[in-house]
């Protein structure tokens, strides 16, 4: 029986882009780690060492094709997994076969995650609501289902979000479940504040501080409703964990802030506009994970309790 | 016969307490401190273990939500009786996982580290039978009770630390754990208590009568009077009806005012807490969190013809957020709001948040 041949670069990208094609829904970060799983069963490598660095250029492959936060902590995370398992065993095959039934469960676990944290989030929302939301975050979008769902009647105010008008994907999936939604310019938030009863967002990343790292117009969003007084929650699986502790918006490092062909192409990338930005902790009432609700303080215990 | 006399008493005793827990907590002022209910709660609880029958540690599970669903539909706003029945189900967890011989800590929380290493998607369903199960359960239950019972002197002993001689207190209505803790201050260290008195229900007079019999120089005052006062304040200690999960308080009304008044001229709010009051509930369900008691002590029905024009309301609790909170002063020491997530995942598991 002939064994599938070492998976190069360009079979990677197209693995990762059919993942992505096929199912829309995916996060980008599930997406990475599909491709990482159907890599490291495909590899030749006879190290564990091997193994890791192989692994190391393959999430660097895939970041140059999607720069985003999330590509980067799923591939981050998939070392770990990595490493964690390569403890327990020194057995390379063995090794490799605990590794392949773990990273299906593991897939399979945080296929789920999104209705776990759709369940603990909708109880927030309350018979009447008025919602404020940011871009598009298909976390958010199956919160606001399951609220439609449970009979609660609300209205959302979603922001068009530019360069890409990602809003108004957002306003149509809402207008296709009935929810009475008004799309809004970025600049239009201070004005619809006081109207709006709360705030919810997704991220792309959570970082070590309990911050986020979100589309750009995040931080404005939350410096307002803080003025406001309005709760600012935030809704995001646990994969997207990351090991960054930005202290302010030029701590992003430049490769999540601007997207892939940019990165690659402009030379002085100061004339850009980043697509992303850092929203701090104390700006962030609860956040809505997988593992629970936590409070902004809670974030770094858990990631602690990973990387210990 | 002797079993069918203990299950009858059984039921008698828990329908005994869920009558009182659905009359008690009146806006005058619970006929029970919470302390009591408490310790009440885990009683029964420790009954029900040592009586009804079950066989495995599932069973015993069941048979306790079963009862906790019905004591806490009994006086929602009453939370320290689902507290009690949570604790409860974490012993018992704690102590089949001891039967088991499997390390306790690394099963409980959910957490990344648990998604990327378990094996499988096996669920625990607490089936296996040990025989020493009931009397380590039973042993746990105790020193539940012990620990009850000693909270207030545990919170009372670290008074010495927080207040120092010729300073000036606030503190609002009554609570019983703050006197225990100004009382024992005042032992070695003289200062002043300014309470407010809280209305409609001045339980603020009964605590500063209560206080100056201590021989502690107190002073009552109206509830508008509060922010006028402030400035003159070194300290706020207040106790509270609940801690939430967020680190928030479900305190008696009036308490939001204090709050607001103290960060105006920064003054430190110190919260006195056990730790059997912390419940894994946050402030979003709005039907549940208010109490509403008769108006009368608002507006008296000999206003007659005022009522028929307006609308009376009577709330019980406040909820202080919390930005606003400086520290908690509990059982097991001082803790600041942000910390309050890692006590609850020690003292409650996260299956059993929704009872």
């Amino acid at each position: 029986m002939q064994q599938p041949s070492k998976m190069n670069e360009e079979e990677l990208v197209e693995y990762f882009r059919t993942q992505m094609r096929t199912d829309p829904d995916m996060a980008s970060a599930v997406a990475a780690i599909r491709t990482l799983l159907e890599f490291l069963r495909r590899d030749k490598g006879e190290t564990i060492l091997g193994l890791r660095e192989s692994l190391k250029w393959a999430t660097d492959c895939l970041t140059e094709v999607d720069s985003s936060v999330a590509v980067s902590s799923g591939g981050e995370l998939f070392l770990r997994f990595i490493s964690l398992t390569s403890l327990e065993h020194q057995d390379l095959s063995r090794c490799k076969k605990v590794m392949e039934e773990r990273g299906e469960l593991f897939l399979e676990k945080i296929s789920l995650s999104r209705t776990k944290v759709a369940k603990l989030c909708h109880t927030f929302i309350k018979d009447g609501a008025k919602i404020l939301t940011h871009s598009s975050s298909r976390v958010v979008l199956r919160v606001l289902e399951k609220a439609a769902a449970e009979k609660k009647r609300f209205t959302v105010y979603v922001t068009e979000s530019q360069p890409d008008t990602a809003g108004k994907q957002m306003a149509d999936a809402l207008r296709r479940i009935n929810v009475p939604v008004t799309v809004v310019l970025d600049a239009a938030v201070g004005y619809v504040l006081e109207k709006v009863d709360l705030v919810i967002v997704g991220a792309e990343g959570v970082v070590e501080s309990g911050g986020i790292i979100n589309k750009i117009g995040t931080y404005q969003m939350a410096v307002c409703s803080k003025a406001h007084n309005k709760p600012f929650y935030v809704v995001a699986e646990s994969f997207k964990f990351v090991r960054l502790y930005p202290l302010n918006q030029q701590d992003v490092p430049d490769r999540f802030k601007y997207k892939a062909d940019t990165l690659r192409t402009v030379s002085d990338l100061s004339d850009e506009h980043p697509m992303i930005d850092y929203t701090p902790p104390s700006l962030i009432t609860l956040l809505f994970t997988d593992l629970g609700v936590l409070t902004p303080s809670a974030v770094s215990d858990e990631l602690i309790k990973l990387y210990l | 016969m002797p079993g069918a006399d203990k299950e009858a008493d059984l039921t008698e005793r828990i329908e005994a307490f869920l009558a009182d827990l659905k009359r008690g907590g009146c806006g005058t002022g619970p006929i029970r401190g919470s302390g009591e209910t408490a310790r009440e709660t885990t009683a029964l609880l420790r009954k029900v273990t040592a009586q009804a029958r079950w066989s495995s540690a599932g069973d015993l599970m069941e048979i306790i939500r079963k009862e906790g669903r019905r004591m806490t539909a009994a006086q929602p706003s009453e939370t320290t009786v689902g507290n009690m029945v949570l604790r409860v189900l974490k012993i018992i967890r704690e102590e089949y996982a001891r039967s088991r011989g499997s390390s306790e800590e690394t099963d409980q929380q959910e957490s990344l580290h648990k998604l990327l290493t378990s094996g499988g998607l096996s669920e625990e369903n607490f089936r296996q039978h040990f025989v020493h199960l009931k009397a380590n359960v039973i042993e746990a239950i105790n020193e539940l009770l012990t620990e009850l019972d000693g909270t207030t002197d545990n919170i009372a002993m670290q008074a010495l630390e927080h207040i120092h001689s010729n300073e000036v207190i606030m503190t609002v209505g009554r609570s019983r754990t703050v006197e225990a803790f100004l009382k024992d201050a005042a032992r070695k260290r003289k200062f002043h208590v300014i309470v407010a008195e809280c209305a409609p229900f001045c339980q603020g007079h009964e605590m500063a009568t209560n206080l100056s019999k201590a021989s502690i120089e107190t002073t009552v005052i109206a509830d508008a009077a509060i922010f006028a006062v402030m400035s003159r304040v070194n300290k706020v200690i207040i106790g509270t009806q609940t801690v939430l999960a967020n680190g928030g308080l479900r305190a008696v009304n009036g308490t939001h005012t204090v709050a607001l008044a103290a960060r105006h001229h920064s003054t430190p709010l110190i919260v006195c807490a056990p730790m059997f009051k912390l419940s894994p509930q946050f402030p979003n369900e709005e039907d549940t969190f208010h109490k509403f008691v008769s108006p009368h002590e608002v507006l008296p029905f000999t206003e007659g013809e005022i009522l028929s024009k307006v609308n009376v309301h009577c709330p019980v609790f406040d909820y202080v957020p919390p930005e606003l909170i400086t520290l908690f002063i509990s059982n097991i020491g001082g803790n600041a709001p942000s910390y309050i997530y890692r006590l609850m995942s020690e003292l409650y598991h996260p299956e059993d948040h929704d009872l």
